[in-house]
Order: structure tokens, then C-alpha cells, then sequence
């Protein structure tokens, strides 16, 4: 359930991080000229997500632009740069739940 | 950026100048596959996704036989580049409507160095605009030949 719920807040950061660039995209000569059918996807997406989690995700992402950042496999949050502890890392490898970064306050995604 | 800052961003392990894809799926699963074994992605489908949204936002086949398929996601850690090249071609919904042969699929994390991304693009789209470069891509033996081709691009 937790994974699912991880995967795809990844996939609405992932969403916002193109919208964000389209104009700058554009500029280089690509195309990128449905911007609402991404603005519906991201539409849908969101509301599939459990509110609780949506709100903080978007509290975060008003806070600190990126609300989920990834860990290296050494254990380092990308955000703070923090060393997590062991314990942290064979759960959030597993993506069954979501884990805050206990430095920064991100949501963390292992890379590894 | 140089051409030789450039080729930081590349890696033999992500030059594959023989793919068997025959549709724009099955190409970005044979590259995202590549990226997996090579240790440098985790979670295929988050970066399939996250490249097939981008295609409904517009198509990155510039034409020309050019295709760059590119995004952030947070599933990565530093910028990097795969090159592919399809002999037989691969219809991609390119621009000029015309198989694509020359695959170059940029993935990007969240936040980057430097902010290198976009003018990573950038430098890409100068290169492959030269028809002299996307001759030479075209008929690169080894991994050696694509870094000459790049580097005086």
C-alpha cells in the first residue's frame, strides 16, 4: 500500500520538475506544446494520493522546492546532506513506507 | 560547456550501438534496462514513466533521425547520458515524422551540480544540428570513435 503510495509521489515530483522546465525546454528548440494534458495527468495523479501525504508533500515542496530527495547508497540524504542511520536505510530500501529525513524533514527515496 | 565537459556525462557502459528495439516502449525499456544493470538507476518503472509523460507533453524525436529523450527524476543521482543507435530505425512520433537512428536519453536528478541539465541539452542539440556529426554517429565503431566525434563536434 505504502510502496504504491511512495512510487507515485515520486512520479507527481517527477511531474512537477517538467512542468516547471517546459518554458526553458522550449527555448532549446524541443517540443513541449500539450502543457495541459501534463497538467491533467498531474491532476489525476494527485488525487490518488492519501491527502494526508499530498499535503505534506506540498507543504514541503513550498518549503523547500524539492519535497523528496534521494539517498546515496552511503546512507546520505540529498537535501542536508546528513548521515542517516543504518536502521533507516534497510526500511526505506524496501519502499514500504515513507521516511522523513530526520535533518531537513524531506521525504527520503533510496537510490540503492 | 565544452564538448569535452560534455563527455563527462557519458560512459561506455551506457553506449549501445546495436539496439534491437523496434518501437519507441521498447526502446526506452532496452536503454532504462541498460541504465538498471549498470547500477546507476533502481526503479525501472518510475523512469519509464516519468520519459513517456514527457512524450505526451511533446515528442523529443527532433527529427533529422535525433531523438532525445530526457527529464528529472528523483530516482537519480547525477546527470547522465546513454547513447543508442538502431540501424533498421525505430518510429518514434518524431517531429519530422521520419525513424529515428540516433538515441541519446538524458536522465537528470532533482537538483544537479552546477545546474547542468539544461545547458546539457543545449550543448546536445548544437552537436546532433550538424550534419557532418550525425553522419559520423551514424557509422561509430567503438566507444572510442563516438568520443572523437564528440569531443570535435
Amino acid at each position: 500500500m505504502e510502496k504504491k503510495q511512495l512510487d507515485m509521489l515520486v512520479a507527481l515530483q517527477d511531474l512537477d520538475m517538467m512542468i516547471e522546465e517546459i518554458s526553458e525546454v522550449k527555448r532549446l528548440g524541443f517540443s513541449a506544446e500539450r502543457e495541459e494534458e501534463i497538467m491533467k495527468a498531474r491532476e489525476e495523479l494527485a488525487l490518488k494520493i492519501k491527502k494526508p501525504l499530498l499535503y505534506s508533500y506540498e507543504k514541503l515542496k513550498k518549503r523547500y522546492k524539492r519535497a523528496i530527495v534521494p539517498v546515496k547508497e552511503d546512507n546520505t540524504c540529498l537535501g542536508c546532506f546528513i548521515r542517516l542511520p543504518t536502521s533507516l536505510s534497510s526500511i526505506g530500501r524496501t519502499d514500504t513506507s515513507v521516511i522523513y529525513c530526520e535533518g531537513c524533514g524531506r521525504i527520503l527515496y533510496w537510490l540503492t | 560547456m565544452t564538448n569535452d565537459e560534455l563527455l563527462n556525462y557519458f560512459d561506455e557502459l551506457l553506449f549501445l550501438p546495436d539496439l534491437k528495439a523496434q518501437t519507441k516502449d521498447e526502446l526506452f525499456e532496452e536503454i532504462v534496462d541498460q541504465f538498471v544493470n549498470v547500477k546507476y538507476l533502481r526503479n525501472k518503472d518510475i523512469v519509464l514513466e516519468m520519459l513517456n509523460q514527457r512524450e505526451r507533453l511533446g515528442s523529443t524525436g527532433i527529427g533529422k533521425k535525433i531523438a532525445i529523450p530526457h527529464g528529472r527524476t528523483t530516482s537519480a543521482s547525477d546527470v547522465m547520458i546513454a547513447f543508442g543507435r538502431s540501424e533498421q530505425g525505430i518510429n518514434y512520433e518524431a517531429i519530422d515524422k521520419k525513424p529515428v537512428h540516433l538515441i541519446f536519453m538524458i536522465i537528470a536528478p532533482p537538483q544537479d551540480e552546477n545546474n547542468m541539465y539544461l545547458p546539457i541539452l543545449g550543448k546536445m542539440v548544437e552537436i546532433l544540428s550538424k550534419s557532418k556529426n550525425r553522419n559520423k554517429l551514424m557509422s561509430a565503431e567503438t566507444y572510442s570513435d563516438f568520443v572523437e566525434i564528440i569531443s570535435k563536434g
